[in-house]
């Protein structure tokens, strides 16, 4: 599974999101997730890959740019 | 002495009861369970880690759905949880749910005691366990102790303060005591109060039982193992729950055509001074006696007292000690029962459901019984309405006594509506 699909999975199932409503380009503030729930969906990836996100970056806006910031995160792991 | 212009005292009802017991959450069947002697007390596994052992537990049911958002139980430990499904229905009793809403100058007075117990094991074990030093970012909102209240405030967009009061055992007669000042003394019109506990996970649990107050399990079976006044009281057994009472004056309840269940009529409180987990006879009178001052009532008027009674060795006898002092002579006339034999000890939620207990008993006049009293202490020789619940046609006013580990001692006072 790509991190964007587990993300999508987690604010499904955890977070009572709409499936049709996540898309690359939706903010978490526009699915409805305030600071300390999009703070709880972040743990719940980083955990998941066992990777840390910096807290200076963890101020990306769309769904799609914090996946490629979780994939990237995956990369610099592995490497 | 200078008297503020709020020194004419109103009266303050009890409007609505919401219930997440061990005996369910209708108030009307929890009464005529604990009524019929019915203990909620079973034999459960603590099964929450690899170390759990079998424990003697009250536990509640509180199913959330349709109360609390699926995004939100996240963010909530059940002790949040169960406070605001009690709030919701204590809220719909009184009928003062609208469009979803409560009363939004009302106040909320909440006593808890360990606040977000479940998430703090949680913390811990994740943090021991994983040796990472990361836990979930909702680990602090879960665990504070004023969370239940502000989760009622927030869900029922109830404006005035939002209090919590944690004081062990006495923590919600304490909320329901301050509330009904605030509004005797013309602070507020209307509060939400009453208490909530959650901690039957086994970091609490090991720690209560390292203190030596829980019971053995009785030879009758798990669900006599609490046995308040009783010659064989080995301690008490930890129960959970929420319980949640609507407080208003004479005038707003009559402007809306609402029924008391009954009323509110003193408060008191007061210190041992004394010892940390050992009770003291003089502490306990001095409450009683403030609470029958406050309420300008002679001792010889109260028919029911609903006793703290958790069955310790030591507790029992000094709070029939004090009993005895407080009333003289009357209180070889009046009934003491306690309830603790059958919802076991809610530690913060104690207070708030027994005095909804007390209430209800007042409202219906019959008095719960307290279970398995087979064998009374000689030491405890009062009318403790052994096994079998009774009539009281005649009660006009009950006491419900509360008295924390800390020695802080809460007494409330009501009466008949």
């Amino acid at each position: 599974m790509s991190s964007y699909d587990y993300i999508k999975q987690v604010l499904i199932e955890k977070h009572d999101v709409k499936p049709d409503a996540i898309k690359p380009d939706a903010t978490l503030a526009e699915l409805g997730l305030d600071s300390l729930s999009a703070a709880e969906l972040m743990f719940d990836v980083a955990d998941k890959y066992g990777i840390d996100i910096p807290d200076e970056r963890a101020n990306f806006t769309t769904l799609g740019d914090g996946a490629a910031l979780v994939d990237e995160l995956i990369q610099t792991k592995g490497a | 002495m200078l008297e503020p212009a709020s020194a004419a005292r109103r009266r303050v009802f009890v409007t609505g009861v919401g219930l997440i017991s061990p005996h369910g959450g209708e108030p009307e069947e929890v009464f005529e369970r604990l009524y019929a002697g019915e203990s909620a007390i079973r034999k459960v596994h603590s099964g929450t880690t690899e170390f759990g052992a079998d424990a003697l537990l009250a536990r509640a049911e509180c199913d959330p759905a349709g109360v609390i958002p699926k995004t939100q139980l996240l963010l909530m430990d059940r002790v949040s949880q169960m406070a605001v499904v009690a709030a919701h229905r204590a809220l719909r009793a009184a009928k003062l749910l609208v469009e979803d809403r409560g009363p939004s100058t009302a106040g909320v007075y909440i006593g808890c005691g360990l606040g977000g117990s479940n998430a703090i094991q949680e913390a811990y074990r994740s943090y021991y366990e994983r040796h990472i030093r990361k836990v979930k970012p909702s680990t602090v909102p879960l665990i504070m102790t004023n969370a239940p209240a502000s989760h009622i405030s927030m869900r029922y967009r109830i404006l005035g303060p939002s209090l919590t009061y944690s004081i062990a055992c006495s923590s919600s007669a304490v909320a329901i005591g301050e509330a009904f000042r605030a509004i005797r003394d013309g602070y507020l019109d209307c509060a939400l109060a009453g208490g909530t506990e959650s901690m039957l996970n086994d970091g609490a649990l090991v720690a209560w039982d390292g203190l030596g107050v829980l019971a053995k399990e009785h030879a009758d079976g798990a669900a006599a193992s609490s046995r308040p006044f009783s010659k064989d009281r080995t301690g008490f057994v930890l129960g959970e729950g929420s319980a949640a009472i609507v407080l208003e004056t004479q005038e707003a309840m009559r402007a809306r055509g609402a029924q008391p269940i009954a009323e509110v009529v003193g408060y008191g409180a007061s210190s041992d001074a004394h010892n940390l987990t050992q009770p003291a006879v003089d502490g306990q009178v001095r409450a009683m006696r403030a609470a029958l001052a406050d309420a300008g009532l002679q001792p010889e008027r109260v028919g029911y007292i609903n006793a703290h009674a958790t069955a310790t060795p030591a507790g029992d006898k000094i709070e029939i000690d004090a009993i005895k002092q407080t009333f003289g002579d009357h209180a070889r006339r009046l009934a003491v029962s306690a309830t603790k034999s059958m919802h076991g000890h809610l530690v913060g939620a104690a207070g708030a459901l027994e005095f909804a207990i007390t209430v209800l008993a007042l409202n219906k006049r019959r008095l719960p019984p307290t279970a398995n009293l087979t064998m009374p202490d000689p030491e405890c020789d009062l009318d403790c309405v052994p096994c079998v619940g009774r009539q009281a046609p005649n009660l006009e006013y009950a006491l419900s006594n509360s008295f924390a580990f800390g020695g802080s001692n809460a007494v409330l006072v009501a009466r008949r509506a």
